[in-house]
Order: C-alpha cells, then structure tokens, then sequence
C-alpha cells in the first residue's frame, strides 16, 4: 500500500518538474524571440572603442569575438 | 512568478517532448557562441534557404498538376525536375552533415519556416 | 557599458508606486533597476558591467523575471532580451521619438494577458483518416506512350502528400473557426499559426483580459470534450510578448 503511494508521488513530482521544465522553456522562447525589439543591428561603442555587435537573430557577441573569427578565416 | 504557467494539458509530456526540444534548440541558437559555430551556421542558413525556395517551387508545381492544366509531356518533364532537385537538396545535406531537423531554424520574426 | 532595457511601462498616475517597486528590485547580475522617463512611458532598464556576459542563460531568465513583476501590476511592453543602449540620454531620445507607437501600443495591450494555446494531434490517425477521402492514382490520363516511368510515380507521390495537405488544412481550419467562435464572447486579440510540425497543428495567442481566464480553461476544457483526437495544452499568463510589434534601429 505505501509502495503504491510512493510511485504516485514520483510521478505527480515528476509532472511537476516536467512542467516548470515546459514553463521555463516557453518563457525564453518569448523573451529571445518576441518583444519590442530596439537597437536591431547595432554596434554599441563606448569611448570609441567597439564593445557589443548585435546581429539580427544570429548571434550575439562581443566585438572582440567577431574580430577573431575574421582573423581566423584568413 | 508562478513556476508553472500550464494550465490545462490533456497531453502526455512525451507528445510535447519534441516541442520542448524545438524550443531548446532555438534557446541554443540564440545564446551559443564560438568560431565552430560560425561556418556550420553559415551552411545551415544558406541551404535552409535554398530548401524553402525549392520546397516553394514543389508546392506551386503541384498546384499546376492538381488543376489539371498541364500536359502528359508536361507532367513528365516537371516529375523529373523536381525529383532530380530534390535528389541534390539530399546530396548537399549529406555533405554538410545537415538533418531536416538542423535546417529548421527559428528566423525571428520570419517564424521557423517550414 | 550600456544600458540594458527590460521593458516599457504604462505609468499614468501610480508613478509613486511604480518607483518603490523599481528600487526594490535588481536585474542581470544584481544590477539596480533604475528609470528613464518620457511623458507617460517608462523604460526600465540597468547598467551591463560585462558585455561579454549578457548571452547566458541565468541571466535571460532575470531578465525574464522582472518582467513578470513589472506586469503583474502595471501593463508593460516586454522588450526583447539584448537590446541595449549607450545611455539614458540615447534612451530617452528614443521614447520621445517612437513615443505614439509605444503609446498606441500601450493602450492596446492594457488591462490584458496573453495565453497560448497549442494542438497536437496523432498525425498518423488522422493521416489514416484523411486519407480515405484521397482520390486514387491521380494521373490516369490515357498516354500516347502507356510506359509506367519513375518521374510519373514520383509525381504521384509528391500530388498524393500536397492532397493530403490541403485536406489537413481544411481540418485544421474548422478547428480554428470552433475556437474563434467559442472565444467570441471574450473579445480575444488572437494569432494562429498552422502545422507548424507534423503534430502541432495549431499555436495560437490570445490577449484578453486576466478576469476571463477561468471562463478561457472551460472553454478550453469543452474543446477537449469535443475534439478526442485532439490534445490541448493552455499556458499563461504571461506578458503580452506576442501583442507587440515594434522594430526599432
């Protein structure tokens, strides 16, 4: 009898964390994907020097990043 | 904030599993970072790209040959153009190492595109 | 450095309220939370010591937080993660300058929340169904030439799968019709998008009013009760994220 009552909670706990797990995902879908978006394609500098390229949708890097894949790829 | 926005689910959590793994997927695109991701990233929008146009083509293809407009010598030619095309869209996926699922990139606003 | 900006908010007269509750918060990285104003709008927003640090998980959930407690009292317009600005001055330029497209956008969102609501189905019984409505072989016009050749059987193929597609929209659609019918009554925003996968067939967002929200669950209960085949998941609420439409460069 206490077995049977064991294996319910692990599966109601389960469902639980499976469900934070699926909220979680859901609200990071929202917040990368949607919203107001401001500053779309930007480099940000300060001081002149180039800090935060924003890509559109790709990615989202230090400028210091991208200079490297430049130099990289030549 | 509440941890757990579900309010009503009659599914079990395997049927979403594949949602869960979408989301996860778009999650890392948006956050990874590095030079390795650069070049497969580049492949991966150009022949995702190049999948949607032929896909685009297919579809109006079989628009045509669903209204009954085209010819016998037609019909023919267009089943072997788009076999062939579809034929190479695989060959290129091998080389690159891609699967359907790889080319299924969240676009942002362009939503994933097919 | 910059600014990050989390989001916009409607403050008309609480703005009292509003300030305590900014101050009590912090954002990425234990940042403060401050304000920059113009008119009726604010932007919330805190400094970013690190940008190197931004594009990590913990902290878009912060991000993500805060919005959250912004909206359950007051009606925001969540901001996309990573937008970031040099200072309050380029900030504030930017509220005086869209200031009627946030404003307009604002009223349209205010006193409301936004659901989501997704429909998978067992693609391959439905599949089983459909197909019985498919017309057999399609190309049977008498040839010239009455050779069977691989581009006509390919063909077929490819017209049977658009066939089938075209009859799964038709299904999909008059589950989208019973749904828009059923919601009527709470003047709904609404938003769909089809078969985004082989067994998503629906997902869709709507912004109504938080009080409705019980009357949104049976109705989504009833959906269920007449749809078998069909499997339901509601989510909220959450912030209108899908309810704005504002690109800024």
């Amino acid at each position: 009898m206490e077995k049977n009552n064991e294996k319910i909670d692990m599966q109601h706990n389960d469902i639980i964390n499976r469900s934070k797990d699926f909220t979680l995902l859901e609200m990071l879908d929202r917040v990368l994907n949607k919203g107001v978006i401001i500053a779309g394609d930007v480099v940000i500098s300060v001081a002149d020097i180039d800090l935060v390229y924003l890509g559109v949708k790709l990615m989202l890097s230090s400028v210091e990043t991208m200079e490297q894949l430049k130099e990289n790829k030549q | 904030m509440s941890e757990n926005k579900i309010l009503f689910n009659s599914g079990s959590f395997e049927e979403i599993s594949e949602e869960m793994e979408k989301l996860t997927n778009n999650e890392k695109s948006k956050l990874e970072l590095g030079p390795d991701n650069a070049e497969s990233g580049l492949a991966k929008l150009v022949l995702t790209l190049v999948d949607l146009i032929r896909k685009l083509v297919e579809k109006q293809a079989m628009r045509r040959v669903d209204g009954g407009s085209l010819n016998d010598d037609e019909i023919e030619r267009m089943g072997e153009t788009l076999m062939k095309l579809e034929m190479k869209m695989e060959e290129l996926k091998k080389h690159f190492n891609l699967t359907d699922e790889d080319l299924n990139i969240n676009l942002g606003p362009l939503g994933n595109l097919m | 450095m910059g600014k990050i900006i989390y989001s916009l908010v409607f403050v008309k007269k609480d703005s009292e309220k509003f300030t305590k509750l900014v101050t009590g918060m912090t954002g990425i990285l234990g940042a403060k939370l401050s304000v920059v104003f113009f008119g009726e709008i604010m932007a919330v927003v805190s400094d970013l010591k690190k940008t190197n640090t931004v594009a990590d998980k913990s902290n878009v959930v912060e991000y993500a937080k805060v919005i959250e407690i912004l909206a359950q009292q007051f009606t925001v317009l969540p901001v996309q993660y990573g937008s970031i600005m040099e200072s309050t001055e380029v900030i504030q330029n930017m509220l005086e300058r869209n200031y009627s497209k946030f404003y307009e956008n604002l009223e349209k969102v205010e006193n409301k929340v936004e659901y989501g609501l997704k429909v998978f189905c067992d693609s391959k019984k439905i599949k089983k169904e459909l197909a019985t409505k498919l017309e057999p072989d399609l190309i049977t016009k008498p040839t010239k030439n009455n050779n069977p050749s691989i581009y006509k059987e390919y063909l077929n193929k490819k017209l049977k799968e658009h066939q089938f597609e075209k009859l799964l929209l038709e299904y999909v659609d008059t589950i989208i019709q019973d749904i828009t019918v059923r919601l009527s009554k709470m003047n709904p925003i609404h938003k769909f998008k089809k078969m985004e996968s082989e067994s998503k067939i629906i997902d869709a967002v709507f912004l109504i009013k938080k009080s409705k929200q019980e009357d949104l669950i049976t109705t989504v209960k009833d959906l269920q009760k007449k749809h078998t085949g069909l499997h339901l998941m509601l989510t909220g609420p959450w912030p209108p994220y899908n309810f704005v439409n504002i690109t800024i460069n």
